[in-house]
């Protein structure tokens, strides 16, 4: 938990900032759940560029039992039961977390894309890399995709260069919209529509990105939504957002944000990641009862 | 050669044995299990071609004839979704075994054995440090990119360090001899208990063989898996509980399921019989929550948790995967273990046998190639002729494609899907596969050859090792062409023997009885799940409700054939009418006749039967033979949607009220008097003085309608107001007999007496659960005054009658809400992101 060492050489310098993170899902159920079980990815995890200082997640009603794990890909995901009849369930976390600056060591991010393959198949890798390049039950491999992705990886690009392009085109050319999609559409559909939210671009970028066999993951998180006077605030901000790493040999892995076609930076919030978002889903459950529900979700992003 | 009188004398001895047998084809490119060459039985299988020489045709046939009514009488059964037959398809037995040598026994043991050991420490490593992938003795990219492999799983405390419990393999024999292992069972592998149920069949066709050929007994291997699996298990919380948890009735093997859950003496249970708090897993018990030490599973590894596994799946438990990862309970297998039926590992099996056992493969496995190799894969291209290409991954999902069968231009696309996703593709040699006879009742030759393959399998025991066991499920092809052995495909089975055996013991005996010692009795009040009850219930209320509504439906069709033409005004139409059986503007003989046997409409006889068939499915391992024969004549005997006329009508709704009584009779006469029983006839008497409180009031509303007749054979007691009073019926004698006659088994006096017995029993144990309810009934009742209030206008009476009614559903929901499953409105959902 250690703040005290700036873990990215470029901008050593540059004193972390402090945010207060809170959000809050709100359940509300026709009828009364009787026994609810669910499972949550809403606790924030240290990378390379941040620290997590204070965390704590609220439920009510209060939880029956739970038990807090790591799960495969070293997210905190927490599991608890609910065995008082309810109607609502509100789950609040309010973390406290130190972002460092970073940024792609320029130089190292302009090898050619093709330093990102996987050249030997009989020479082993990493095993977080390994997996990471290859299709997941949300993230297909499509022809499509492929298609799609092959004009921005023309041979000895400079990596950063090729992703950039990728990510700012996607901005350009999908027209975000909460009601073209569902936690479902799958990445052909997205395509197809060019409409679609933070996970639908994330999972299309992914699919891109693995149809290449580059190995590409799928971050959640929060964005900054109290931006600056006079700066534009970002979209995907009122909740939780998603994006897309990607990772080249002697630099790790690397941020992109194809929602708003920019690098993720300081201004970036890690929560969790996974293959896709079924990995991270932040807050799922099996309940008795309940009828129909509406669900809410607020996040607030606030520099301290 | 069916009809044995217009053979010859003597035709079973024919002088040319290859004629007389078949079973064996000239020439053949095959491996044939019994004959070296035509007329050469190999030394297992000597017994048997004498015994087949010598033995009549008609004899032969006796004997199959037996084997199929063991089969039928036994309810063996093998579901196939698309089977026309659907829930009951009968097992298909060949009765002649596959003969095993005891030497051919000894390597293919030593040979499973082995790949068990393999497979446990392949499994604890991929769920562990995975050295494995590291090392790259597996690709990563076989194992991360397989949705078998399940990350939840990753770090699980295996208890015992033991990872895979339960192991089968399918094996198959080339030309030259040799066995193959085509495919590996990890996950919930199938096929002992009905290999089991093969032995008791065909031990009994031929004793004399079984006996004198020494063949091993199955006992022990049973024996031991349970000892072993109660061995390993964590404790505490009460006595060790184990459970089978079955995906429920409609799967294929479900058979299976409650024959090995009845003859380890573990419980059968359903997904939501479980509950997780606390890190275990509890069954959900009439008198409260127990803890489960030990499960097999047979459910696939996906649909276990619906929290952190499948969302959709509505079979499983939610969080059990934390009890897995805490050591908590011990599931044979675990979740996860499906990765090593991936049949891509097969390829690397060699070189891990050596890295991890030091010993070289005893087992070989088919020749496979894995196209995620890309070197592989362009191999695989250029010999496709030769292979067989499959699924690598159980979420891609696609019957084998013959290289041979295909044209070049759907071998392009072939290559062009596998290039796409090639880590989903393995390509396996074609093996021509041996053959065995099977007898034949409709050629003239007692012997047909078939295609067979060999599922054996393995268990660990209470020394940690693995056991084999000595036999096995031989599977045959239906055709003699067809190429793929598939019960699903339609195909049939055989009892495999291993030579070796202690030729002293008498089989029969020693399968039955010699592997359960006194401590391995079941107790008598074993608790009764939340389900089960909640199933009894229902199936009680069904049975009573069917049976009312066959007699109701009769008593009007003869009125109707009484008083043509019928008054509409009449009270037992407004009692069809109540009961949703008449519709209004509908000519009123055809409206009745269509709610006898018309499915579609929901209250109908014919709706009301066939809910009453899944209730009986979702029990019926708690039915004895007798009672599942009755129920399944219910239904064979169904006039579902056919148009009958009145006379058919009538017959038929006798004979349904005839089977109804019955079935209450076997109720009474042979279940076991547990909680369940219990559950059962409180349903039938709440539905039967549901069903009369509303007759009553039907009856009282039509006061002044001319004849009461109706009413007392609706009620069944026309014979015993006969016998009591010479007079045409009238109010106050059948008021008396039907409400108050304590005597009367139909009166409301009676049913609510007995209902309150079996609450009383329950109360007993329970707490209250709605006696005080029906107290507050039988006060009413009691209170009645027969000289004023037996008569339509008392309102006392009518007051009493509308209090009995609602206090049906006061405790029908009384029960619900205290014993049974909660309603199954489970669902999965996320958030999503913006």
């Amino acid at each position: 938990m250690s703040s005290s060492r700036a873990m990215n050489s470029s901008s050593a310098a540059a004193e972390p900032i402090h945010y207060q993170v809170t959000h809050e899902t709100l359940y509300e159920y026709s009828s009364s759940v009787t026994h609810g079980q669910h499972l949550a990815h809403l606790s924030p995890r240290d990378t390379p560029h941040q620290t997590v200082l204070e965390h704590e997640l609220l439920c009510e009603p209060a939880p029956a039992e739970s038990t807090s794990i790591l799960d495969y890909f070293g997210n905190h995901s927490l599991s608890f039961l609910i065995t008082a009849p309810h109607e609502r369930l509100t789950v609040t976390a309010h973390s406290r977390i130190a972002v460092h600056h970073h940024a792609p060591d320029a130089l190292l991010a302009a090898q050619p894309w093709e330093s990102a393959l996987h050249a030997d198949p009989y020479q082993t890798e990493a095993l977080d890399v390994a997996e990471m390049r290859l299709p997941s039950a949300h993230v297909d491999c499509l022809p499509l995709s492929q298609k799609y992705a092959s004009r921005f990886f023309t041979p000895g690009r400079p990596w950063l260069e090729a992703l950039l392009d990728l990510t700012q085109t996607i901005r350009r050319e999908f027209t975000y919209d909460p009601r073209a999609t569902t936690i479902s559409t799958p990445v052909e559909d997205v395509i197809h529509n060019k409409r679609g939210v933070c996970q639908d671009f994330a999972h299309l970028m992914l699919s891109c990105l693995r149809t290449l066999q580059l190995p590409a993951r799928y971050v959640s998180g929060y964005i900054l939504n109290e931006p600056p006077p006079g700066t534009e605030k970002l979209l995907g901000s009122d909740a939780s957002h998603a994006w897309v790493e990607s990772w080249l040999p002697q630099v790790g892995w690397v941020g992109f944000d194809p929602t708003n076609g920019k690098l993720a930076n300081h201004e970036f919030i890690t929560l969790a990641w996974g293959r896709d978002y079924m990995d991270v889903t932040p807050l799922r459950g099996v309940v008795l009862g309940g009828g129909s529900h509406t669900l809410r979700v607020r996040v607030s992003v606030a520099r301290e | 050669m069916l009809d044995s009188s217009t053979e010859s004398p003597n035709p079973a001895l024919n002088p040319s044995p290859d004629e007389s047998l078949g079973g064996i084809e000239a020439g053949s490119e095959r491996y044939n299990e019994m004959y070296e060459a035509a007329g050469r039985p190999r030394a297992q299988w000597e017994a048997f071609d004498t015994l087949l020489r010598n033995t009549k045709r008609r004899e032969l046939n006796r004997r199959l004839t037996s084997a199929r009514r063991q089969i039928r009488d036994s309810g063996v059964t093998y579901n196939v979704y698309t089977d026309p037959e659907g829930q009951d398809r009968q097992w298909e037995l060949d009765v002649l075994p596959l003969v095993l040598s005891q030497d051919e026994w000894r390597y293919l043991e030593s040979g499973l054995g082995q790949r068990a050991r393999l497979f446990n420490l392949i499994l604890a490593d991929l769920y562990g440090n995975q050295d494995l992938l590291l090392r790259g003795l597996i690709p990563a990219a076989l194992v991360l990119g397989n949705s078998s492999f399940l990350r939840n799983a990753h770090g699980m405390l295996a208890p015992g360090s033991l990872f895979l419990h339960l192991y089968a393999a399918d094996l198959t024999r080339s030309p030259d001899g040799q066995w193959w292992v085509i495919a590996d069972r990890t996950q919930a592998p199938s096929g002992a208990g009905y290999a089991l149920e093969n032995r008791l069949i065909v031990s009994q066709v031929f004793p004399e063989l079984f006996r004198s050929m020494g063949v091993q007994h199955l006992a022990d291997y049973f024996t031991s898996m349970r000892n072993a699996l109660l061995a390993h298990a964590p404790k505490g919380d009460g006595p060790q509980l184990a459970v089978v948890l079955t995906p429920g009735p409609f799967n294929e093997t479900y058979f299976e399921h409650a024959f090995l859950a009845r003859y380890l003496g573990f419980r059968l249970v359903e997904g939501n019989d479980l509950t997780v708090h606390d890190g275990k897993v509890w069954l959900k018990t009439v008198e409260g929550p127990l803890r489960v030490h030990v499960i097999i599973r047979r459910q696939d590894d996906t649909f276990c948790d619906p929290l952190e596994l499948r969302v959709d799946s509505t079979l499983g438990t939610a969080s059990l995967m934390q009890c897995v990862r805490q050591g908590s309970v011990l599931m044979a297998n675990p979740p996860g273990s499906g990765i090593l039926e991936a049949g891509a590992l097969m390829g690397y099996l060699p070189r891990l046998c050596e890295y991890l056992l030091g010993e070289k493969l005893i087992l070989p496995s088919i020749a496979t190639w894995w196209c995620g190799e890309p070197a592989a894969m362009e191999d695989a291209f250029t010999r496709y002729k030769q292979l067989v290409f499959k699924p690598a991954d159980p979420s891609h999902r696609f019957f084998p494609i013959f290289g041979n069968a295909l044209s070049g231009a759907r071998f392009a696309q072939l290559q062009q899907d596998i290039r796409r996703r090639p880590e989903r593709y393995l390509a396996q040699e074609m093996v021509q596969v041996s053959q065995a006879p099977v007898l034949s009742t409709r050629t003239r030759q007692k012997l047909r050859p078939r295609n067979i393959g060999l599922r054996m399998h393995a268990c660990v025991t209470p020394s940690g090792d693995y056991m084999v066991m000595p036999g096995g499920l031989t599977r045959v092809t239906a055709n003699a062409k067809s190429r793929v052995v598939s019960m699903q495909r339609g195909g049939s089975s055989k009892d495999t023997w291993v030579l070796g055996g202690d030729e002293r013991e008498d089989a029969q005996m020693s399968l039955l009885s010699s592997s359960f010692s006194p401590r391995d009795l079941v107790p008598f009040n074993a608790a009764v799940t939340s389900r089960v009850a909640e199933n009894e219930f229902w199936f009680g209320r069904t049975c009573e409700r069917c049976e009312s509504i066959a007699r109701l439906l009769r008593v009007a069709l003869t009125t109707i054939l009484r008083e043509a033409p019928v008054d509409p005004q009449h009270p037992v139409l407004d009692m069809a009418r109540a009961w949703s059986l008449l519709d209004a503007g509908h000519e009123i003989e055809a409206a009745l006749l269509a709610s006898c046997t018309q499915e579609e409409l929901p209250f109908s006889l014919a709706a009301n039967l066939r809910y009453l068939n899944q209730q009986a499915f979702q029990l019926r391992d708690r039915f004895s033979a007798d009672h599942w024969r009755v129920l399944n004549q219910i239904q064979h005997n169904q006039q579902y949607n056919k148009t009958l006329n009145i006379d058919q009508a009538l017959a038929w709704l006798d004979s349904i009220i005839v089977y109804m009584t019955t079935l209450s009779g076997f109720a009474l006469d042979s279940m076991t008097r547990d909680s369940g029983f219990r559950f059962l006839s409180i349903g039938r008497r709440l539905e039967r003085l549901s069903f009369m409180t509303r007759v009553f009031s039907v009856a009282l509303d039509a006061e002044h309608y001319p004849g009461l007749t109706w009413l007392l054979e609706l009620c069944d007691s026309i014979i015993t107001y006969r016998g009591r009073y010479m007079s045409q019926p009238q109010w106050l004698p059948v008021l008396d007999l039907l409400i108050r006659d304590e005597a009367n088994p139909r009166s409301l006096l009676f049913q609510a007496r007995g209902l309150h017995d079996y609450l009383d029993k329950m109360e007993n144990k329970h707490g209250p659960c709605g006696r005080q309810i029906l107290r507050e009934g039988l006060r009413k009742i009691a209170a009645l005054d027969t000289a004023t209030d037996f008569t339509p206008d008392s309102a006392r009476l009518r007051e009493t009658l509308a209090l009995l009614h609602n206090l049906c559903y006061q405790l029908n929901d009384q029960l619900t809400s205290q014993f049974f499953t909660h309603p199954r409105t489970q669902s999965a959902w996320s958030s999503p992101w913006l």
